[in-house]
């Protein structure tokens, strides 16, 4: 278990380290990595585009209202370059992403880990893939 | 035919390796292989510096790194830093994020590189650098012996004379514009700068990209980086229109980034 955590807490620091790097703007400008959110909901556009892919999730508030959330991935070259394809993740999917929040407040994030219905994970954190 | 000599190259190699490393952790299962990647980062193919018929180095490939991306002094000894003016100081304290041109789409100048392919054709009169990102662009270096201009238009990746010194591609450039950063820490240059890069291929899977930075409109002398880039043998450049959803300048936060050469 420590052992695990000790893993946790590396592969955390090497993100952290590593995160500036690799896309065509500082990530540490535009998100915040001391905040990271998690939220589920409902696929509602995937835009298969460079600089970034992104996809867009409708995900209600405590209070009922739905608040389409903006996720940015890495671009698609990075992605297909790992293997997903434009079809990894589809409007309608349910899915429960982890990611850091944009600094300014919006509705706005990075996405780090993309986790459908069935438990299945789509898609790398965009800082450490870079590009 | 010789003329077409087709030499790839790429983007920042120091920082793919270590990229890549939390990439190979998460490599999607059943997806296409990428190039083999042993411990940390893609394993760069073994073997000989290649050259062409004719006895000329050999440049050809896909290259990923070889300039700087977040942080210039990355391509200094560690601890080191550049040697910037009073003058350069202030240029770059000006700087804020949300402005760096590569967050807004245009392209990175020299030496810096976006973390993307790149490729080199290499011809009798021109060596040509093909970028995939950021942005999808390319430089022209003139190997047919002519000069510089003497008052060149300032642009983007500036007028760019080359010639081989062995298996080093040496190419000096000049009339360069002062827009561009060097790096996401938004080190700046001016209208004077004058940069000198050589390009060894040490190895097969290797290029040594070394970067002499003149610019007395900034720094009080001229400094010396070295970065490096590995081949990418199973990869081609993709196209990469930056333009196209560029959704995050406008949200960049606060002044340009913060030191990562301690």
């Amino acid at each position: 278990m420590k052992k695990n955590i000790c893993i946790l807490i590396a592969a955390a620091g090497l993100f952290t380290a590593s995160a500036p790097l690799f896309a065509h703007h500082s990530f540490a400008s535009e998100y915040d990595s001391a905040k990271p959110i998690e939220v589920t909901g409902t696929v509602t556009k995937v835009e298969w585009t460079n600089p970034h892919a992104r996809f867009y999730v409708d995900v209600k508030d405590p209070s009922g209202k739905v608040l389409n959330w903006n996720f940015e991935l890495a671009s698609p070259n990075v992605l297909i370059r790992q293997g997903w394809t434009r079809h990894s993740l589809k409007e309608g999917d349910q899915i429960v992403v982890k990611g850091n929040r944009a600094k300014d407040g919006a509705t706005m994030a990075n996405a780090a880990t993309v986790t459908l219905a069935d438990g299945k994970k789509v898609f790398a954190r965009s800082q450490t893939d870079g590009q | 035919m010789k003329s077409l000599r087709i030499l790839a190259t790429a983007a920042p190699a120091l920082f793919l390796l270590a990229s890549s490393l939390p990439l190979a952790a998460q490599a999607p299962a059943g997806a296409a292989p990428a190039p083999a990647r042993a411990g940390r980062g893609p394993q760069r193919p073994q073997g000989p510096t290649p050259h062409f018929a004719d006895g000329m180095v050999d440049l050809s490939g896909v290259w990923n790194g070889g300039g700087p991306v977040g942080d210039i002094e990355q391509g200094l000894p560690k601890g080191e830093h550049a040697p910037l003016s009073e003058a350069g100081k202030k240029m770059m304290a000006a700087k804020q994020s949300k402005d760096d041109p590569e967050a807004n789409c245009l392209p990175t100048g020299i030496p810096r590189i976006a973390p993307y392919p790149w490729r080199i054709v290499q011809t009798p009169t021109h060596v040509f650098i093909l970028f995939e990102g950021n942005i999808h662009s390319f430089r022209q270096i003139f190997m047919d012996g002519r000069k510089h201009p003497d008052d060149p238009d300032p642009t983007w990746y500036g007028h760019s004379v080359g010639h081989y010194e062995k298996d080093t591609l040496v190419v000096d450039t000049v009339g360069f514009n002062d827009k561009f950063w060097f790096d996401f820490r938004g080190h700046p240059h001016t209208e004077q700068l004058h940069t000198v890069e050589r390009f060894t291929r040490k190895d097969l899977g290797t290029l040594e990209v070394e970067t002499e930075i003149t610019d007395p409109g900034a720094y009080t002398k001229p400094f010396t980086i070295k970065f490096t880039a590995s081949l990418r043998p199973k990869e081609e450049l993709m196209e990469y229109i930056c333009q196209e959803n560029q959704q995050d300048a406008q949200h960049l936060q606060g002044a340009a980034g913060t030191p990562q050469n301690p």
